[in-house]
């Protein structure tokens, strides 16, 4: 008895994933010139790339600098380029040094999650500046199994230096390592590239605004833009085997268009990014400010830091307030404890109990370690403790730090005494 | 106050004591073997030589030089090696020697569990270190940092881990691995006799997904396969990895002189045939062989067993030794816990540990000088593992089987010749079942397209490629087949099941913490998983307080009771196909696919020693469509001689003592295979006793019993011959068997079925 027959008694058994179970039978490959509804494609920018017996499809689609996407012109990319080059922050997003025709921006389309060796990756989209207009390019996959004119294609026209993505180094860039690897021995190899990863900026900056930093929404929420029609990323893998089964390009176009969109948003994205961390946006708050500043600190910036932090330090918000104690920090790292003190005296007396707390306790360290001034130690200590008292979120080891310190103190203070 | 008696001693007395030596069947003394040893070998590098020295190893047992040779030969190996002989050294010699002459070699270790997996990198480790060279070696599991794992990948000679990581992580991301698979030397499989039935099916075909991808890299690496003893290591080391392989067998290490003692306890309800309880005798023995401070080590079945033991033992010894002498072992102990355990018995603080089967699995924690197995541990093989912790390399041990009233149990203490000339169980694997075959065919096509007329193993699959192709999660693209799915197939894959429909096992004792404990298929688990039922897990006793039918979910509690509990299933059995038959006028043997219709019934409660029904209630679930391979034996009706009613009942009985008798011959589980009487079966109407594995689409079990139907048989007979019983007892033919006449019956039927075999066989 055939081993089908055994496969379809079996069947309730056996676990198939599920699908899109289309009723067609799918069409014979066609691997000459004939390639199905290419007029639709030619419509839409759209042309085949041949490698001997098999092709890819590639569109290629020009952008004026001042098209406007948002908030930006694309254009002002080049402004933020320039600006740059003209700072002396040092920055991992920086790119100083390069031009903007050496920066590339760059997203995949795939058949799944994860990074396993078989999430097909069927999309690769990019985008950069090329004698004055922005040049999108798109390389599609026709069929899984055409990998070979799909990666030559791609490769023969990523010739930069830097990419620049939206989480694309925990995902699209070791994915697609990961399938370079099955075709390593018929395409050129693949270049290392520096990196650009928005996805980590746009949750330092909006982690406080935004419930989830996809794309999608920071793209709405920030950077202003509107999509009308778009096709969502989830239904991506859907609609590709669909195609791959009845090879119409209508639903390819739609996903075609929102990778386009996706691609564009990112050079809106670093341009406002850009502009965000050279405090150059006329709009940003100070919240942002704020975070920018925090980045400067985490990042050892010093310098950086303090500018940011003492133009937010006027003023009577919580910003002004967080913003003159993070100042505060950066000047005892220099040991300008004197400018310190003046800020830590102010805080102290302000009605957020933390960093009261806090600002009391530096004067205490302060006056016993540097200026050996027991009594006004003793008296900063107690009204940390105080304050301290106040709040719920308090620690155990925090209070008995406190107790030690003023006991420690008080001895002091009594052994000064006795030595008069 | 009373001398302390040496082993000795005790043995010269046991032979005398009134109390003890009616009860002992049989007496059985395994003389001292020498150790046979060889040079080490001259290409060793020095460091490794020295190293070895400093651990006191100046020359190796001959398992290990051959092993260490044929390696370095560029042979797969499969080494026999019963408990406490080195067996490490077979593969961390040459696999250690070959990277030190070559420092871009990879190995890759697989153990079946986590335990045995970080036991032996802690000795690698050593090894390694004594050498004071730069080898680098790491486990790579579920518990392996972040931060770790890309050090691993990129520069980790040796690589440590188990089928179900290697199936899920390692495989489908292997183009992280390219140095690893790049460099492949050498793939270590340990414990080979585990990978048996549904695992070992599973993880044959994980096997032949890793030679493709070693393929893919360019290299061929040479298998280096450990088994216990089984009768065919050769076989399953040759179909678990589908490569030529040497087999070496020829043990070196010493042994000292073994008794190995059979003890039945007395009958204390003649009628019945129930005998005292087997836990009782163990703590009567073990207290003898404690109170003279002789090492000992005490086997039980369950953790309540354990825990009964563990507590009268040391209560009764606390006076004398202290609590702390006699320790549990439970299973899933870290190496810190077994440490301790080791170092206790080697200084003498610790005379007693009493564990269930969980600690026969290779974890080491030193030599006892005696073992007692509470109950037949179900196995040849495992009895011999169990026996192995008894015995240093000099000195006498002793071994002492005490026999339960469960029929397995009565039948091998009664046929010590069986245990101890028959050889261990042959263990079997199927990995051409097809619904496990499709599973990893669908993982690696994942990992790496297929072409046209590529073979998967040894398998053809060309129908099968087509079959997925029609499903839609392939697609057809010139030569090859690419995959086409958003899924990801390695996670719903479970490398212990044999389908995917499982129930899922829900521990509820602690009601603020649930936790999945495990899994079981739809078919098990209306006779294992209805409510009420005492499922046993790990040697832990649960109760099914819950079974949510739809949702697939048990519902569980942990227990602690005196019975387990056993469940009738109405069956309706249709032949599908034959596949294999011999036959002549009146008996029909045959081999095939069926369906099975199935319905639980009822379930009774059997109390644990005396196998005594103490209850029963009924079970409420849907019937169960199964379909599987199954053996059979048909006679014709009228040569039985016997009314209806009589032959429907010695049917029964011969069912009972089949269903115990089979699992004996094939080396699976109990529960995995059925036997189903019919008085009139549908294919050809005449009285027959179905035999199918519990898995779909079979896994090599019923075949199996096709082909050794006569010993079957000829057991089964024999077992209810000897039986001291008058009219039949759960020892031979079981109880539900009503005519007083129903165990001549069923010796009646059972003749003639060999009578008509005898007559000769029309192949």
């Amino acid at each position: 008895m055939s081993l089908k027959n055994k496969l379809n008694r079996l069947k309730p058994h056996l676990s198939i994933p599920e699908s899109s179970k289309q009723s067609s039978s799918s069409l014979p490959v066609k691997t000459n010139k004939e390639i199905p509804f290419i007029d639709v494609w030619r419509e839409n920018g759209v042309s085949p790339f041949f490698l001997e017996d098999d092709y890819c499809l590639v569109r290629e689609v020009k952008y004026p600098l001042d098209y406007q996407h948002g908030r930006y012109k694309l254009g002002e990319f080049i402004d933020a380029v320039k600006a740059w080059n003209n700072s002396n922050i040092s920055h991992p997003l920086s790119a100083k040094g390069f031009l903007p025709e050496q920066l590339f921006f760059f997203d995949t389309e795939t058949t799944g999650l994860g990074g396993g060796v078989g999430n097909t990756i069927f999309l690769l989209g990019h985008a950069t500046l090329e004698d004055n207009h922005f040049v999108v390019r798109q390389h599609i996959l026709p069929r899984p199994g055409s990998e070979i004119p799909l990666y030559t294609s791609f490769l023969e026209k990523v010739d930069y230096t830097t990419l620049v993505t939206y989480n694309g180094k925990a995902f699209d860039w070791p994915q697609v390592k990961t399938r370079h690897t099955l075709v390593k021995a018929h395409v050129p190899m693949l270049p290392s590239f520096g990196h650009f990863d928005l996805f980590h900026a746009s949750r330092r900056l909006w982690k406080h605004k935004l419930e989830r930093l996809k794309l999608s929404i920071v793209e709405k929420e920030i950077l202003e833009i509107q999509r009308v029609d778009d096709v969502p990323g989830f239904l991506a893998p859907m609609i590709y085997f669909d195609y791959v089964e009845t090879q119409k390009p209508e639903g390819m176009l739609g996903i075609i268009k929102h990778n386009e969109i996706d691609i564009l948003s990112l050079i809106s994205l670093y341009t406002h990014l850009t502009f965000q961390i050279l405090r150059m946006d006329q709009n940003q708050t100070e919240k942002e400010a704020f975070e920018v500043g925090r980045w400067f600190t985490y990042l050892g910036q010093n310098l950086a830091a303090e500018n940011t932090f003492i133009e937010l330090a006027s003023g009577e918000s919580m910003e002004a307030y967080q913003s003159q104690w993070q100042l505060s920090l950066q000047l005892k790292k220099k040991k300008d404890y004197e400018a310190a003190s003046g800020i830590w005296l102010n805080l102290s007396k302000i009605s957020d109990d933390v960093i009261a707390f806090e600002s009391s306790l530096e004067l205490s360290k302060w006056y016993e370690h540097k200026k050996k001034d027991y009594k006004k130690a003793l008296l900063f200590g107690q009204k940390a403790k105080l304050l301290l008292e106040k709040r719920s979120d308090r620690k155990v080891d925090q209070e008995m730090d406190l107790a030690k310190r003023l006991e420690r103190i008080t001895r002091k203070s009594c052994n000064k005494n006795v030595k008069k | 106050m009373k001398v302390r008696k040496s082993l000795q001693e005790l043995i010269v007395e046991l032979k005398k004591n009134d109390e003890f030596k009616d009860q002992i069947v049989h007496w059985h003394t395994i003389e001292e073997k020498e150790a046979k040893t060889s040079e080490l070998p001259n290409d060793l590098h020095d460091n490794l030589q020295r190293a070895l020295q400093e651990r006191g190893i100046g020359r190796l047992y001959t398992h290990q030089k051959s092993s260490y040779e044929a390696i370095r030969r560029g042979e797969s190996i499969v080494a026999v090696t019963p408990t406490a002989s080195g067996k490490t050294l077979c593969y961390n010699l040459p696999v250690i020697q070959t990277i030190i002459e070559s420092m871009d070699s990879r190995a890759l270790y697989i153990f079946p569990t986590k335990a045995l997996a970080q036991d032996q990198k802690s000795e690698l480790n050593e090894l390694i270190q004594a050498t004071e060279l730069q080898i680098n070696s790491y486990t790579y599991d579920g518990d392996t940092p972040a931060n770790i794992r890309e050090k691993v990948r990129k520069a980790g000679h040796v690589v440590i881990t188990n089928p179900d990581m290697l199936h899920s992580a390692i495989l489908p991301h292997h183009t992280k691995w390219v140095s690893l698979f790049e460099n492949l030397k050498f793939v270590v499989i340990d414990e080979l006799h585990i990978y048996r039935g549904v695992f070992g099916s599973h993880v044959a075909n994980v096997i032949r997904r890793l030679k493709r991808i070693c393929e893919f890299y360019g290299s061929n690496p040479i298998f280096i396969c450990t088994s216990a003893t089984i009768a065919n290591p050769l076989e399953l080391a040759e179909h678990l990895t589908e490569t030529n392989m040497r087999l070496i067998n020829n043990n070196g290490a010493p042994s000292g002189r073994k008794h190995f003692l059979f003890y039945n306890p007395p009958i204390v309800n003649k009628p019945l045939n129930i005998r005292r309880s087997a836990t009782l005798e163990v703590r009567n023995i073990a207290r003898t062989l404690l109170k003279n401070k002789i090492q000992t080590i005490v086997f039980a079945k369950s953790r309540v067993r354990v825990e009964i033991l563990l507590t009268y033992l040391q209560d009764l010894v606390k006076y004398q030794l202290g609590p702390k002498a006699i320790r549990g072992y439970r299973g899933g102990y870290l190496p810190s816990e077994r440490r301790e355990i080791e170092k206790g018995l080697r200084n003498g603080d610790i005379y007693g540990v009493v564990s269930t089967n969980a600690l026969e699995l290779g974890v080491d924690i030193g030599q006892l000088q005696v073992c007692i197995m509470t109950g037949y541990p179900g196995s040849i093989a495992s009895s011999w593992q169990q026996a192995g912790r008894a015995g240093r390399r000099h000195g006498e041990s002793l071994v002492i089987l005490v026999a339960s009233s469960s029929p397995l149990d009565q039948y091998i203490i009664q046929h010590p010749d069986y245990f101890f000339t028959s050889s261990p169980e042959t263990a079997r694997i199927n990995k051409d079942n097809l619904i496990i075959l499709i599973d990893h065919l669908k993982c690696a096509a994942y990992e790496l397209p297929f072409k046209k007329g590529d073979y998967f193993g040894e398998m053809e699959i060309e129908e099968l490629l087509e079959y997925l192709v029609e499903e839609r999660v392939l697609f057809e693209n010139g030569e090859k087949y690419y995959w086409m799915n958003d899924s990801f197939p390695a996670h719903n894959i479970s490398l212990r099941s044999a389908s995917q429909d499982n129930v899922v096992i829900i521990d509820q004792s602690d009601v603020s913490k649930a936790r999945v404990i495990g899994e079981m298929d739809l078919f098990s688990s209306m006779t294992l998983l209805h409510e009420e039922a005492i499922y046993l897990h790990q040697g832990t006793q649960f109760q099914v307080e819950k079974l949510d039918w739809e949702e697939k979910k048990a519902f569980v509690r942990e227990v602690a009771v005196d019975y387990f509990t056993d469940a009738n299933l109405a069956v309706e059995l249709k032949v599908l196909e034959i596949d294999k038959d011999r036959e002549n006028s009146m008996v029909e043997i045959a081999y095939g696919d069926v369906s099975v219709l199935a319905k639980a019934t009822i379930f009774k409660k059997i109390k644990f020693e005396t196998h005594e029904n103490i209850g029963s209630g009924p079970i409420h679930l849907p019937e169960v469509e199964l379909h599987t391979s199954s053996a059979w034996i048909s006679i014709d009706k009228d040569s039985s001689e016997l009314p209806d009613e009589r032959l429907d009942q010695g049917l029964i009985g011969i069912s009972h003592a089949f269903k115990h008798i089979a699992p004996l011959f094939v080396m699976c589980d109990p529960q995995d295979i059925h036997v189903v009487p019919q008085v009139k079966a549908v294919h050809n109407e005449k009285p027959t006793l179905f035999f199918y594995d519990r898995y779909p689409g079979g896994i090599g079990l019923s075949e199996k019993i096709y082909e050794g139907m006569e010993i079957i048989i000829k057991e089964a007979k024999e077992m209810i011959t000897r039986c001291n019983c008058h009219h039949g007892c759960p020892s031979c033919i079981g109880t539900d068997p009503m005519a007083e006449t129903a165990k001549i019956d069923c010796l009646k039927i059972l003749n003639m079925f060999l009578y008509e075999v005898g007559k000769g066989r029309v192949s």
